[in-house]
């Protein structure tokens, strides 16, 4: 016990005293944060579009008039089709919309009219918005219009009610899960770098040759970064829901409970490339790799995992985001729902019991491997342990 | 009664066989050194005693337990002191005694230790801002602790200046008990000559069992012979400098300091440092760890800013034209500072255009300096998986590929076996009897013998300078306050390590 204690009270020491890992406990967050919350918006923004009318019938201009007025689109009108196209090649305009000079000619006979919308569909997600935007603002236009009784209503009207984020805000979901962004980093990150650390400087072999056991440096290095861990997750939960008052549905005891089955999985991940790797630079890029990437593009966080080739689906499977993320996004958004919360606590477990075996088994207590068969054989050879 | 019994002993990591069929009894209540070249096993050797590594063939038994399979009752009565002893550098001093008292579980018991280091007044300072000595020294008492049966050291004077070393050596004696065992582990063959039992392994083999008076009467008649027993060393003409390419210098004084200073806060690291060195000189820069001499190094090469005096190199002004002047200069640098990942080959062809030698004449110089430096059988390897002589000799290879007319050399034998750094200070005197200027810092004393002259450097100043006999001879004076009898025992000069430590004592004095 006193061992453990002295391996701990050590960490801590060295936690304090590297700025680095404050850092990334403490800073990181804020700063990620920050960025999830001002710089990544997966929601629409006022996009600008270009307007261009052949059509000179008066009425015709009220329409042109709507997409200057609209809450989500600002417009810039052209004479000339060429400037469009200049526009557009400038990102000046993210589409346009061309009213042909037969529109109101068509329209009044009681046809349908044209309309062209151009899009840049080297983004995908704005064409999108352009083109529903410019659709709707049509529409509703043409339903206060005076050519609004030769045109017949649609049988069906959608009535549209989204559920957890009415404002389909993507804050709400996106900055709780950064929290597994973070907590990832500190599980992972951090911990490649102390094992290596001390194979790099020699200190594992100087507390090799000491009373020190296998369970007393693997628990050394979980038990400090786990309270580091917790300590930042405290801290990342107090930014979302009173600093930056992300609504959060769930219960906190559930919150806490489950973050930690997570940090220490992740803690498993990051201490096996170190134990593994016994090199920080190697390590440190071992678990950029394995860690950091995948809890942001393969845990369900910025992508969809339905959406993911079948090969990649299957291998979220063994990440640990992957079920953190789908946790901490419907605690805070939906609040409790039993099933997911044991789901995703179980197959957290059952990865972070494995992770520690895993690292218990590769704790060397000599220089080199040395095969458990080969002692067990000399052992039963020599039953004594004497020459 | 043997601490140690070894039998029959063979370890081969791939296709290296570091330890061969080696059996070897270490005896109980004695100081034993283990001298040898460097990859002749002495680690390897300390490190299966310990039962860090496990021996391929062979029995080992330590303290009456079989290491195999009883390391963890073993490590209670061993003390281990690594080569890079794991000292947390992010901790303090006492911060790291009670972090191994904790691991050993040993009561918190360091007054005497602390007494003895002299780190009382540092407690509170980081491992980390130690000086080299003070590192070792804390190692040590580290490894002390709990009184350990069997102490295990290795190379624990590496890098380290006289005083420190001869703490150390203190430390172990009036520290230990009389049924203490001690397996030291040592470069300098005076420090083995003082022990008990003196074990020579060469090839994992050993080739001398016993005692060191055996194989001389002093110390320079004991390196002669250890050396002889290794094989010997032939004095050959130096290839190196044979091809070295010399063009005259057109000044007389190639390096100058004058008043040279440099400063942190209040702190004064190097202050009214002035020397003058003539072409063709061995200038050594002597000193004990932290005394500021790798702090004048990298000013007099332009790596570190002087906050006052100046420097000039070849006549030209270190600190005005930094580019022209270090393009008369080579520099060996005291850690191996070459790229550990690219081949022997790729290292100098990398020196050589860093160094501004043209395309055209890289190709040639190349090659003559391989041949020179005979490192043929090695130019594909990475330089990380060199020995360390052949990483010194390559650090060398790559400082000389211009010819420059002055080479400065920080610590190039630091860690080196004794037939290595003999080989190595043949080339530097018959590169220095070519022409070529060299400033060298060492804590070897008996290669300050072979510097031409000598400054003294203590706490950031120069308390002596002059030839190795002038030096002598002004201890000689300080030691004996007769001055009638100090003429009568010119023939009696000091050591050049005894030099080194009157003169030092005297300074503190002052």
């Amino acid at each position: 016990m006193r061992i453990l204690l002295a391996l701990i009270k050590k960490e801590i020491k060295q936690i304090l005293r590297d700025p680095s890992s404050i850092v990334i406990a403490f800073v990181l967050p804020l700063i990620s944060i920050l960025i999830y919350m001002y710089g990544i918006n997966l929601d629409s923004v006022k996009i600008t579009i270009g307007v261009k009318n052949d059509d000179p019938n008066p009425e015709v201009s009220t329409l042109v008039k709507s997409f200057g007025h609209s809450k989500y689109v600002n417009s810039i009108y052209f004479d000339n089709i060429k400037d469009i196209e200049t526009a557009i090649l400038r990102s000046d305009i993210k589409g346009a919309v061309i009213i042909p000079n037969d529109f109101s000619t068509k329209l009044s006979r009681g046809q349908q009219a044209d309309l062209l919308i151009l899009t840049d569909g080297s983004e995908v997600n704005t064409a999108n918005y352009v083109q529903s935007y410019a659709t709707s603002i049509a529409n509703n236009w043409l339903a206060t219009s005076k050519y609004s009784v030769s045109v017949k209503a649609p049988a069906i009207e959608a009535q549209i009610r989204t559920w957890y984020n009415p404002d389909l805000n993507s804050h709400y979901f996106i900055v709780p899960g950064s929290i597994a962004i973070t907590m990832t980093l500190i599980g992972i990150l951090l911990t490649s770098l102390v094992v290596a650390r001390e194979w790099e400087r020699g200190t594992m072999e100087a507390m090799l040759s000491t009373s020190v056991k296998a369970i007393h440096i693997v628990l050394g290095k979980y038990i400090p970064y786990f309270l580091l861990g917790m300590l930042s997750l405290a801290f990342n939960i107090f930014l979302c829901t009173a600093v930056f008052q992300i609504p959060f549905r769930g219960n906190y005891f559930i919150l806490f409970a489950l973050s930690a089955i997570f940090l220490f999985t992740s803690l498993g991940i990051g201490l096996n490339i170190s134990t593994a790797l016994k090199n920080q630079f190697l390590a440190s890029m071992v678990s950029i790799g394995a860690g950091f990437l995948p809890a942001l593009m393969l845990s369900g966080l910025m992508f969809p995992i339905n959406s993911m080739p079948i090969f990649f689906q299957h291998l979220t499977r063994v990440l640990p985001p992957r079920y953190y993320v789908s946790f901490i996004e419907s605690e805070f958004m939906a609040g409790g729902v039993t099933s997911i919360r044991l789901e995703n606590a179980i197959y957290l477990s059952i990865l972070g019991l494995l992770f520690f075996a895993a690292v218990y088994k590769n704790t060397s207590m000599r220089l080199e491997k040395v095969s458990y068969d080969y002692t067990r054989s000399y052992r039963s050879k020599n039953p004594k342990g004497v020459n | 009664m043997n601490a140690v019994e070894i039998k029959n002993l063979t370890k081969i990591f791939g296709s290296t066989v570091a330890l061969n069929n080696l059996s070897l009894n270490i005896e109980k209540g004695k100081i034993t050194g283990l001298i040898g070249a460097d990859g002749a096993g002495k680690t390897t050797l300390l490190r299966t005693i310990t039962g860090l590594l496990v021996q391929n063939k062979g029995a080992i038994s330590t303290l009456g337990y079989n290491p195999i399979i009883q390391k963890e009752e073993l490590t209670h009565h061993i003390g281990y002191m690594p080569q890079k002893f794991g000292l947390y550098e992010d901790l303090t001093v006492i911060e790291n005694l009670m972090f191994y008292a904790d691991l050993k579980n040993v009561p918190y018991d360091f007054d005497k230790k602390l007494d003895f280091t002299g780190l009382k007044p540092f407690q509170s300072r980081l491992a980390g801002a130690l000086s080299g000595g003070m590192k070792q020294k804390l190692g040590l008492a580290c490894t002390l602790l709990g009184n350990p049966e069997l102490l295990l050291l290795d190379e624990p004077s590496v890098g380290v200046d006289p005083i420190s070393r001869r703490d150390l050596m203190k430390m172990v004696r009036e520290m230990i008990s009389s049924n203490t065992s001690v397996l030291w582990s040592t470069a300098y063959l005076d420090e083995a000559h003082s022990f008990d039992t003196a074990v020579v392994i060469d090839k994992g083999k050993i080739i001398y069992n016993g005692a060191p008076h055996n194989l001389g009467s002093n110390a320079q008649e004991f390196e002669d012979n250890v050396i002889e027993l290794m094989g010997g060393y032939k004095r050959e003409e130096s290839l190196i400098a044979k091809n070295y390419n010399y063009t005259a210098p057109k000044v007389e004084l190639t390096v100058e300091a004058d008043n040279l200073e440099k400063r942190y806060g209040k702190f004064y690291a190097v202050k009214n440092n002035t020397f003058k060195i003539k072409k063709g000189e061995i200038f050594g820069l002597l000193g004990p760890n932290g005394a500021g001499k790798s702090t004048s190094f990298k000013m007099m090469c332009g790596l570190a800013r002087p906050t006052g005096g100046s420097a000039r190199i070849m006549g030209v002004d270190i600190t005005k034209e930094p580019e022209k002047a270090r393009s008369n200069l080579g520099y060996m640098a005291q850690k191996f500072s070459l790229y550990g990942s690219l081949t022997v080959r790729e290292n100098l062809e990398f020196f050589a255009s860093a160094y501004g030698i043209t395309a055209r004449d890289r190709a040639a110089r190349i090659s003559e300096t391989i041949e020179a430096f005979t490192l043929e059988k090695y130019v594909n390897q990475k330089s990380d998986e060199l020995p360390l002589g052949l990483k010194q000799r390559l650090s060398m290879a790559c400082a000389l590929i211009h010819n420059p007319p002055v080479l400065f050399l920080d610590e190039p034998t630091s860690g080196v076996d004794v037939l290595t750094r003999r080989d190595f200070w043949n080339h530097i005197t018959s590169l220095s009897n070519k022409g070529v200027t060299i400033l060298v810092t060492t804590h070897f004393m008996d290669e300050a013998e072979y510097c031409d002259r000598i400054s003294l450097f203590y706490k950031g100043e120069t308390i002596a300078l002059g030839t190795p006999e002038e030096l002598k001879l002004k201890a000689l004076k300080l030691n004996t306050k007769d001055r009638l009898r100090s003429e009568l025992d010119k023939k009696n000069l000091p050591t050049m390590e005894e030099t080194f430590i009157t003169l030092i004592k005297d300074s503190e004095k002052k």
